[in-house]
């Protein structure tokens, strides 16, 4: 293992919404959905979670407080422990598993939610730029991530054809994901005859605007196989962020990532499976470099969040992917990645393997 | 039916204030006044100036160096579909710019006919705008060969405080529940939502029972009563903050209608003076005549009972309830 940590910790139940254009209703419906669901794959009484924890961001859908209506969704009468980070859940989950580092707790309940589909995600985005020289030039995400493109094919690292090849597989693979909202059978060819929207970006290389939201209860090893047949064990977890100046950075790699996952030693045994949040399609090839990941590894196999992009969720959706297919014998040991800012800024990386404490 | 309903959408907005401190003002200042300005750090010149090192984080004495307004183009996008907060209307690149003298390259705008005339390595030259508040959008840039020469008068003072205003529309149908509920107003009826779980009346329904955590469809809702009891009341002084609409001070009460179990909040009373207003208050909706009810500002976000549809609320004249009655529902 190569974080000495005290406490062994495993994800018990997962839960994911469908990624929709639109969901006619509340951000806590679907939480609800979610998280009534994993409560009822573990057979517990809501109340006897010790700890819960939320991933949500109230600009997305411009509702001040959201994050405290979205207590409802786990019930917040009487009176629960809970936090709430205003960034993607698998954050919430880093915090969920230091959390149970202390000892005193076994179980949490984490959760994620979005719904981008009533504001324009373009315009809410470049707020997380610096408000003094970014953010007053509307500096989107999407811009941002042209720019990197660009940066990425003038360095010889990738081309449109391979950015048009993540899409194409990506969205292929979507095909076989319920929960997928984006999915077509379209070759390279097809989708480099389509215009730029931001170029060298074209529309398919842009994440979908998605609602959508996924809960998972993570528990300390001495009640994980009462709670389920096949937990799944997080062996690593760790974080690491550069700097928002796009300026002072290499966009064409991910530095980042690469602490972390040196950190993390993910290649102190096979990596069967990647769930990588690959929002633009160039940020797969920054990310496989960066990871070192081997043609046998299965890099996003539910589409990845270029098949739907329920922002804050679409992290912790990447670690539920991976658990998912090692609870089910698909594979052993798996990565899950997640990221926040523009260009890959912030990266987090969680080891998963099954068998046994 | 639906058309007397109006598009739902409203829009969030934060006016910001910042001080700029020792590093970002005289940048500002300076952009406004015809210079860019970049700060050297252990021998390199990095634009936008830093407050800080750019690997220790440590906090940096300001080094100030004049640079520009020449540059390289290092990397760029063409925005074929900018947004209101682009600073150009027009379709433009996003570039990172290298100026000269500087070795680290600052994102800007250069504005361009077509992608056709941007490249990497290209050079442009930035532009100063008429209008200058001492901003990053101060300048954009062009082409070299499309570069005027410019006489830029110095403005007056220190730039110390930046003003942005954040504004995100967000616009999106009614759900279901809510567009029922709103219906309900217009025909001059409350709908309300029975818990399937537990039974208990929340209005309005928001979809879901809070308490036992179960979604709640049309099948649960039924028409209340609107006549209640005053759970909980403010008297509000309005503080003229933006955005501010209110300029008297009025009541802003919590009633909870017979026969339900979640008081509606909300709703504001003008014509009862806060001394004669009082918990446990029984109170009866005064409808407005249907033919003027309408309804404006309705989105997804917790509504009340409007003014629009409910002229006001009178008190019933019976006796006050015990407030000790009402610990359970006091908002």
């Amino acid at each position: 293992m190569a974080i000495d940590a005290p406490v062994d910790v495993a994800i018990v139940a997962t839960s994911v919404s469908p990624c929709h254009r639109h969901f006619d209703d509340t951000e806590v419906a679907l939480i609800m959905d979610c998280v009534n669901d994993v409560i009822g794959q573990v057979g517990m009484d809501r109340h006897s979670i010790d700890f819960t924890i939320a991933g949500s961001c109230d600009y997305l859908s411009g509702m001040p407080f959201a994050f405290v209506q979205n207590i409802d969704a786990v019930g917040a009468w009487p009176p629960v422990y809970e936090n709430h980070v205003e960034m993607d859940a698998a954050w919430a989950l880093n915090e969920a598993w230091i959390r149970l580092q202390h000892g005193d707790i076994q179980t949490v309940l984490v959760s994620g939610s979005g719904k981008s589909s009533p504001g324009r995600p373009r315009e809410v985005f470049h707020l997380q730029t610096d408000p003094y020289y970014s953010a007053p030039l509307g500096l989107d995400s999407v811009s941002a991530s042209g720019i990197q493109a660009r940066a990425l094919i003038d360095s010889g690292k990738a081309t449109e054809e391979d950015f048009a090849k993540v899409v194409s597989r990506s969205r292929r693979d979507a095909l076989q994901n319920p929960n997928a909202q984006v999915k077509y059978d379209k070759t390279v060819d097809e989708l480099l005859a389509e215009p730029y929207f931001s170029e060298p970006l074209r529309m398919h290389d842009l994440p979908p605007i998605s609602d959508g939201a996924a809960a998972l209860i993570v528990s300390t090893a001495d009640v994980a196989s009462d709670l389920c047949e096949n937990p799944v064990w997080i062996r690593g977890i760790d974080h690491r962020m550069e700097s928002h100046f796009l300026g002072l950075r290499d966009l064409t790699d991910s530095v980042s990532t690469r602490i972390a996952a040196e950190h993390l030693e993910i290649h102190s045994g096979p990596i069967d499976v990647a769930e990588l949040c690959v929002n633009y399609s160039p940020e797969e090839i920054i990310l496989a470099e960066a990871l070192g990941l081997g043609g046998d590894c299965v890099v996003n196999p539910s589409g990845g969040p270029l098949a739907g992009h329920p922002v804050m969720a679409t992290g912790l959706v990447r670690v539920i992917e991976v658990a998912n297919r090692i609870a089910a014998g698909h594979a052993s040991r798996g990565l899950a990645h997640a990221s926040s800012g523009a260009c890959l800024q912030q990266n987090l990386l969680c080891v998963l393997e099954g068998g046994y404490a | 039916m639906t058309e007397r309903i109006p598009d739902s959408h409203h829009v969030l907005e934060f006016p910001y204030t910042r001080t700029t401190g020792p590093v970002v003002g005289p940048f500002l200042t300076a952009l406004r006044d015809g210079k860019i300005l970049g700060s050297r750090i252990d021998g390199k010149v990095y634009c936008p100036p830093l407050e800080f090192h750019p690997t220790t984080a440590a906090a940096v004495e300001s080094d100030f160096v004049e640079i520009g307004p020449g540059g390289t183009v290092q990397s760029w996008t063409w925005v074929a579909h900018p947004t209101p907060k682009h600073p150009l209307s027009e379709p433009f690149a996003f570039a990172l710019i290298q100026l000269d003298g500087a070795d680290t390259p600052v994102a800007h705008a250069v504005k361009a006919s077509s992608a056709d005339e941007i490249s990497t390595g290209m050079r442009v030259c930035a532009q100063w705008r008429e209008e200058r508040a001492g901003s990053i959008t101060d300048v954009y840039f062009v082409p070299e060969a499309d570069a005027a020469e410019q006489e830029i008068e110095p403005g007056e003072g220190d730039v110390i405080i930046t003003e942005h205003l954040i504004s995100l529309t967000i616009a999106e149908p009614l759900h279901s529940h809510r567009r029922r509920f709103a219906e309900g107003l217009l025909d001059g009826k409350i709908i309300g939502q029975r818990s399937s779980a537990s039974g208990k009346v929340y209005v309005p329904g928001r979809g879901y029972d809070p308490m036992e955590r179960v979604r709640l469809d049309e099948s649960t809702e039924e028409e209340v009563a609107d006549v209640g009891t005053v759970v909980g009341f403010t008297e509000i002084n309005p503080v003229q903050y933006h955005g501010q609409k209110e300029r008297k001070p009025y009541i802003r009460c919590s009633i909870l209608l017979d026969g339900t179990d979640q008081p509606v909040q909300g709703i504001d009373v003008r014509h009862i003076g806060v001394d004669d207003f009082r918990v446990g208050m029984r109170m009866k909706a005064v409808w407005k005549a249907a033919e003027d009810r309408y309804l404006e500002d309705i989105d997804n976000r917790y509504g009340s009972i409007p003014e629009t549809v409910v002229e006001r609320w009178d008190p019933t004249g019976e006796p006050d309830v015990d407030p000790s009655q009402l610990k359970e529902h006091a908002m």
